[in-house]
C-alpha cells in the first residue's frame, strides 16, 4: 500500500524519529553489529549510533501496480536504508498520471522532493536537475555498466550530461490468449500471422486489442510496431526521420488489421482499457506488461492458464521492441538532500536484486549487473503459474526485444513531446478511421515532428 | 384548482423524469460498489451477482480515505468562513455604497475567473512554497481558495443585497444608526438565505477542486478526497471500481442532504415562508 | 459641548466611516488583498511566461515577443481546439438553460416527493467532479458501459456494433458535453430556483389579476424579473465550462485524435505533459480576451434588461 512515512510538521518529525528508535531498539544494535552481514551491501560506512537519525531526504514516486512493491520500498528498504545512513527518509506516492504536473509544480515552485521518480525519463527538465554522472559512475563501479537501455534514455550526448538515472523498466510483451488461438490454428510469431489470424479471431467474437488512442499504451505499442517495420522517428543523431516507405507501409498494415480483425472501441482507450479488454475475456492478444497476466492470476479469471507470454511479432525489420515503462529517478538542482539522493539512489540501483523480486518480476533492473539475466530467468522459472516458465521470455525480451523510446537515438526533450503529444497513435488513428490517407497522415504528423525537433535544437538540448 | 393541478403535473411530467436521468449514474455507482472487484467485468454477471460491501470496508481500512474526508471536511468549513467574512462586508460595499464604481469593480472582480487554473497553478506554487511557506499544508489550500470563492460569493450577495429593500437601511439611519451598523444589524440577519446559499456555493467549488490540491500536497495524511482516491484507487491500469465508486457515493449522499436541508431554508426565508 | 469634545477623534473616525467611500473601499480591500495576491500575481506571472519560451516548470525564459500566439494560430490543433472549446462550452450550457430553468419551475411549488426529488437532482453537483468524471469512464467503458446494456436491452442498438462512446470524434464530444451538462444542471437550477422565488408575491397577484396565465406569464413578467440572477448562471456556467479541464481531461484526454480537444487541455498537454510552459500560457490566456468580451457583452445587455 502507498503509505507514506509521514512527518510534514518539524515537531512529529522528531516523535517519528524516536519511535523508530524505540521500535529499532535491540533490532538496530544488531543490525549495526552485522552490517557486514547484512543482505546488502552500502556504498558507505555505517554511521548508526543510537540519537536522533541527522539526515533527511524525501522521495516521491509512483504507486506501484504491484502493492508488494510498495510495502517493500517502504517499509523494508527505505527503513534500513536509513537506519544504516543515519538518515529520515520520507515516500510519498501518487498516482503516476499525477507526477508531471508534480514536477512542473515542484520546478516552479523551486521546492520540493529530494528525489524525484517518473515513470518517463524527463528529458525536458534536463536544466533543472543535476548531472547524475557521478551516480551512475558510483554503481557502475560496484555491479557493472549501465545497461545501453537506461544510458540511451538518460543521457543527452549533445549536453553530456546524464538527466536521470532510470532504476529499473518494465519489458513489454505481447500477451494473447492460447486457447483462442488455437481455435483458428494461428500464433502471433510475425504481424503477417497476425493480420492473418484477425479477421478468424474477430469472427469467433475476440478481436485483437491494440489502442490507438491518446494514451501511454498505445503509444507504446504503435511506436514498436513502427520499428518493426523499419520506421524510426529519430536516427541515431535524433533527426527526424518518421515520413519514409517503412512508415506508410507500417501504417497501412495496422489499418488492415484493424478493419479485419479489431473493434471501434480501441479509439477511445484509457491506460486500463486494454487490460479491461482482455479481463472480460474478449480480447484475444493485446500489447502490455506482465500486469495484465498477473491480475488474472489474483482474481482468478478463468482463463488465466491459458495467457501466454511472448516478445513482440516480427515485422519486415525484425523484432523490436519499446519498454512498458521505464522508471527514472531525478535529483532536482534545489533539492536540500542532494548527498542523501545521491547515496540512495545508488544503493538502490546496487542493491536491485531485492527490488526485482519485490515487483514480482515487473521491475528489471537498468543496471543489468545487479540481477543477471539468467538470475532473473531462475527465478521466474520458478514461478507455479501455469503454463509453467511463461515468465522466463521475459529475459529473452529484456535482452533481445527491448529498445529505449527514440531508438536508434536517445530520449530527447522533442521526443519526449512527441510522446506527450500522442501523435504516433493520431497518425494511425486518422487513417484507421478513414480520414486520411497514410501518406497523408505521415506527412502531416512529419511536419509537426519536424517543427518540434526544430525548436528544442534551438533551444540547445539536441 | 384547475390551475394548481395543471402545475402539479407539469411539476411531475418535467422532475421525474430529468431526476432519473441526473440520478441514474448515482444509482449504477452504488450497484458497482457492491460488486466483488473480480466480477465487474464479467459480462455474465452485470445484474446477478454477490452483493459485498468488500469495497468499502477496503475504503476504511486500507486506505487514509477517512483522513481525506476529514481534510476536505476541515478546508471546506474554513474556506467558507473565509469566504463569508471577506465577501460579505465586499458585496455590500459593491451593491449599495460604491454607485458605478461599484459595478464596474463587480464586473472586474468576475473577471478574475477568466484564467483556467490548469496554468495559475505553476505561479502559484512558487507562491505558496516560497512566500508563504505553505508547501504540503492544508493551510495552503485554506488560503488559495478563498480566491476563486470570493467573486463568486461577492456576485451572489451582490444580488441579495439589492433586494433587500433601501427602505429599511434608511429607515434605520433616520433612527441614529451608523452605516456600519446597519449594516450589521439589519441587513446581516436578512441575508441569511444569501448567507446560505454562499455556503452550498461555496462548499461545492472547495470539494470540486482539484488542480491547487494536487499541487500544493504531496503527503497521503493531508490529501483531500479528490486527489487520495486516484492515487490509491489506480494502481498503474488497475482501476478497483467498486472502490472508486463507492468513494464518490460516501461524501456525495450527505452533501445533497444538506444542500438540500439549506435549499428549504432558503427558499423559505425569500419568500416569508407562506405560499409554496 | 462637552459632549461633542469628548467624542472628538472618535467622531472623526466616525464621520469618515459615514462617507460611502471610505466604508465602501474598508469593506472591499480584503477581497481585493486576496484576489489581488492570489489572482493577479500569478496573472501577470502567466502572461509574461506567454511571451517567453520558458520549459519545465521554469519561471523564466527569454523573450520570444508574439511567437508563442502565433505559433498557436498557426497551428490547426490549436484553432480546432478553439472551435472545441466553442462547441462544448455554447451546447452543454444552452442545454442546462433549459433544463434547469424546466426544472426550477417544476421544484418552485410543492408537491409530494419534491424533497426527495431535489436530493437526487442535487447528488451531481454534490459529488467531486474528479471522481464522478473517473466513474463516467467505467459507465462508458467499451466493455461494461451500462448505457450500452439499457440501448442493447431496448433493442436500439445491436450487440455486434454497439456505440463508441469515446472513440469516435462525434461521440466522443457528445459524451463529454453531456457530462458537462450533467454536473451543472443542479448548479444553474438552484439559481434559477432563487430568482423564481425571489419574484414578489404582489407581482404574482397582479400578473393573475391582469389575467396573464401560463407561457404569457412567463415571458412578460417572469423571464425579465429573473433575468439578473439567470444571467449570473449562465454566465458563470459558461465561464466554468471554458475555463475547466477536468471533463474532456479524464474521458478522453483530447481524443480521438484531438477531436475534443479544447484549449483548456491543449495548454496542459503543452504545457505540462510537453514542458513547453511559455506556449502552454500563451493557449491558456488566448480565452482571457474571448470570454471577457462575452463576459461584459452579457453583463451589458443584462443592463438593458433589468428590471429593478
Amino acid at each position: 500500500m502507498g503509505q507514506s512515512n509521514d512527518g510534514s510538521a518539524p515537531s512529529s518529525n522528531r516523535l517519528t524519529r524516536r519511535e523508530l528508535l524505540k521500535k529499532a531498539g535491540a533490532g538496530a544494535v544488531a543490525v549495526g553489529v552485522a552490517g557486514a552481514a547484512a543482505p546488502y551491501s552500502f556504498a558507505g560506512p555505517l554511521r548508526y549510533k543510537g540519537r536522533y537519525l541527522k539526515g533527511d531526504l524525501s522521495i516521491i514516486q509512483w504507486v506501484h501496480f504491484v502493492p508488494a512493491y510498495d510495502v517493500w520500498f517502504d517499509k523494508t528498504w527505505c527503513t534500513e536504508w536509513g537506519q544504516k545512513n543515519d538518515v529520515q527518509v520520507n515516500v510519498e506516492h501518487i498516482n503516476n498520471t499525477l507526477l508531471d504536473t508534480r514536477a512542473a509544480a515542484e520546478v516552479a515552485a523551486q521546492s520540493g522532493h529530494d528525489l524525484f521518480f517518473n515513470l518517463h525519463p524527463m528529458a525536458s527538465y534536463e536544466d533543472q536537475v543535476i548531472n547524475h554522472a557521478s551516480i551512475v559512475h558510483e554503481i557502475e563501479a560496484k555491479v557493472g555498466k549501465y545497461g545501453d537501455l537506461g544510458r540511451l534514455s538518460t543521457y543527452n550526448p549533445k549536453t553530456k550530461k546524464y538527466f536521470a538515472v532510470s532504476d529499473n523498466y518494465v519489458p513489454d510483451p505481447v500477451i494473447w490468449r492460447h486457447d483462442l488461438w488455437n481455435d483458428v490454428g494461428e500464433s502471433p510469431a510475425t504481424w503477417d500471422h497476425v493480420r492473418k489470424a484477425a479477421p478468424k479471431l474477430k469472427a469467433n467474437g475476440h478481436p485483437i486489442g491494440i489502442g490507438q488512442s491518446q494514451e501511454v499504451d498505445s503509444n507504446m505499442a504503435l511506436m514498436a510496431f513502427l520499428m518493426c517495420f523499419g520506421g524510426f522517428i529519430q536516427d541515431e543523431h535524433n533527426r527526424p526521420t518518421l515520413y519514409s516507405k517503412h512508415t506508410v507501409e507500417a501504417v497501412q498494415f495496422m489499418t488492415d488489421i484493424y478493419k479485419r480483425g479489431e473493434d471501434s472501441a480501441i479509439f477511445g482507450w484509457n491506460p486500463a482499457s486494454n487490460n479491461n479488454y482482455l479481463y472480460a475475456g474478449t480480447a484475444s492478444m493485446i500489447l502490455n506488461a506482465i500486469s495484465a497476466t498477473r491480475t488474472p492470476e489474483s482474481l482468478n479469471l478463468p482463463f488465466s492458464d491459458n495467457l501466454w507470454i511472448w516478445p513482440i511479432p516480427a515485422g519486415p525489420n525484425g523484432r523490436l521492441g519499446l519498454e512498458h515503462v521505464m522508471g527514472c529517478y531525478n535529483i532536482w538542482k534545489f533539492a536540500k538532500n542532494k548527498e542523501n539522493a545521491e547515496k540512495f539512489l545508488a544503493d538502490l540501483c546496487i542493491n536491485y536484486k531485492a527490488a526485482t523480486t519485490a515487483s514480482q518480476l515487473y521491475n528489471f533492473p537498468s543496471f543489468p549487473g545487479a540481477f543477471p539475466f539468467p538470475a532473473i530467468r531462475k527465478a521466474a522459472a520458478a514461478d507455479t503459474h501455469k503454463p509453467h516458465g511463461k515468465y522466463t521470455i521475459l529475459t529473452t525480451i529484456a535482452q533481445r526485444y527491448t529498445h529505449n523510446i527514440g531508438y536508434p537515438g536517445t530520449t530527447n526533450a522533442a521526443m519526449d513531446e512527441v510522446f506527450s503529444k500522442y501523435l504516433i497513435p493520431q497518425m494511425f488513428a486518422r487513417v484507421a478511421q478513414g480520414k486520411a490517407t497514410p501518406t497523408e497522415s505521415v506527412r502531416d504528423t512529419m511536419s509537426v515532428v519536424k517543427g518540434i525537433y526544430a525548436k528544442w535544437r534551438k533551444r540547445g538540448k539536441i | 384548482m384547475g390551475a394548481a393541478l395543471k402545475h402539479k403535473l407539469f411539476s411531475y411530467a418535467v422532475a421525474v423524469p430529468l431526476a432519473v436521468l441526473l440520478g441514474f449514474p448515482f444509482f449504477w455507482m452504488a450497484v458497482t460498489s457492491l460488486k466483488p472487484e473480480y466480477q465487474v467485468y464479467d459480462p455474465t454477471k452485470v445484474w446477478h451477482f454477490h452483493p459485498t460491501f468488500a469495497s468499502y470496508g477496503f475504503l476504511f481500512h486500507h486506505t487514509a480515505y477517512l483522513r481525506w474526508l476529514r481534510n476536505s471536511c476541515l478546508v471546506g468549513l474554513a474556506v467558507v468562513v473565509i469566504t463569508l467574512v471577506v465577501a460579505m462586508p465586499a458585496g455590500y460595499a459593491l451593491a449599495r455604497l460604491a454607485g458605478r464604481a461599484g459595478r464596474t469593480m463587480g464586473v472586474a472582480i468576475f473577471l478574475t475567473y477568466l484564467v483556467p487554473p490548469t496554468l495559475l497553478f505553476l505561479p502559484l506554487s512558487r507562491v505558496v512554497a516560497q512566500y508563504l511557506h505553505l508547501s504540503d499544508r492544508l493551510w495552503a489550500l485554506i488560503v488559495v481558495y478563498p480566491s476563486f470563492t470570493i467573486p463568486f460569493a461577492i456576485w451572489l450577495l451582490m444580488g441579495f443585497f439589492k433586494t433587500i429593500p433601501q427602505e429599511l437601511e434608511d429607515a434605520a439611519l433616520i433612527d441614529g444608526c451608523s452605516r456600519l451598523g446597519a449594516l450589521v444589524r439589519i441587513v446581516f440577519p436578512i441575508s441569511l438565505p444569501g448567507i446560505l446559499t454562499v455556503v452550498i456555493f461555496t462548499f461545492s467549488l472547495v470539494v470540486n477542486e482539484f488542480v491547487y490540491a494536487i499541487t500544493f500536497i504531496s503527503s497521503s495524511a493531508n490529501r483531500t478526497v479528490p486527489v487520495g482516491v486516484p492515487t490509491d484507487l489506480i494502481r498503474g491500469d488497475l482501476y478497483n471500481w467498486p472502490g472508486i465508486m463507492a468513494a464518490i457515493l460516501i461524501p456525495s449522499i450527505p452533501l445533497a442532504l444538506v444542500y438540500n436541508a439549506f435549499l428549504n431554508r432558503f427558499i423559505a426565508g425569500f419568500t416569508g415562508g407562506a405560499f409554496r | 459641548m462637552r459632549f461633542a469634545h469628548a467624542a472628538g477623534g472618535r467622531s472623526r473616525f466616525r464621520y469618515a466611516l459615514e462617507r460611502r467611500g471610505v466604508l465602501a473601499a474598508l469593506l472591499i480591500s480584503p477581497a481585493v488583498l486576496f484576489i489581488g495576491v492570489l489572482v493577479g500575481v500569478p496573472l501577470v506571472l502567466a502572461v509574461y511566461l506567454s511571451f517567453t519560451d520558458a520549459t519545465a516548470g521554469s519561471l523564466t525564459g527569454k523573450w520570444v515577443g508574439f511567437d508563442n500566439f502565433s505559433n498557436a494560430l498557426h497551428d490547426q490543433v490549436f484553432r480546432d481546439a478553439l472551435w472545441h472549446t466553442f462547441l462544448f462550452t455554447v451546447i452543454s450550457q444552452a442545454i442546462v438553460i433549459v433544463v434547469a430553468g424546466l426544472l426550477a419551475h417544476a421544484l418552485v411549488r410543492s408537491f409530494r416527493g419534491r424533497w426527495l426529488i431535489r436530493f437526487v437532482i442535487l447528488l451531481p453537483w454534490a459529488a467531486p467532479i474528479a471522481l464522478t468524471a473517473i466513474g463516467f469512464l467505467w459507465f462508458y467503458d467499451p466493455q461494461a458501459s451500462i448505457f450500452t446494456w439499457i440501448l442493447e436491452h431496448l433493442h436500439l442498438t445491436s450487440k455486434e456494433n454497439p456505440p463508441n462512446w469515446l472513440g469516435t470524434p462525434r461521440a466522443a464530444m457528445s459524451s463529454i458535453i453531456t457530462v458537462q451538462a450533467w454536473r451543472t444542471v443542479p448548479f444553474a437550477t438552484v439559481i434559477f430556483l432563487a430568482g423564481l422565488s425571489s419574484i414578489p408575491q404582489e407581482v404574482d397577484d397582479a400578473a393573475a389579476m391582469d389575467g396573464a396565465t401560463g407561457l404569457r406569464k412567463f415571458w412578460h413578467v417572469s423571464l425579465p424579473l429573473q433575468l439578473p440572477i439567470a444571467l449570473v448562471a449562465v454566465l458563470f456556467g459558461i465561464v466554468f465550462t471554458a475555463t475547466d479541464m477536468v471533463v474532456p481531461y479524464i474521458l478522453t484526454n483530447g481524443g480521438p485524435f484531438n477531436s475534443t480537444q479544447v484549449l483548456t487541455t491543449w495548454a496542459f498537454q503543452t504545457g505540462i505533459n510537453a514542458g513547453n510552459i511559455g506556449e502552454g500560457a500563451a493557449i491558456a490566456l488566448f480565452m482571457l480576451p474571448l470570454l471577457a468580451i462575452v463576459v461584459i457583452g452579457m453583463l451589458f445587455f443584462a443592463r438593458r434588461a433589468e428590471v429593478t
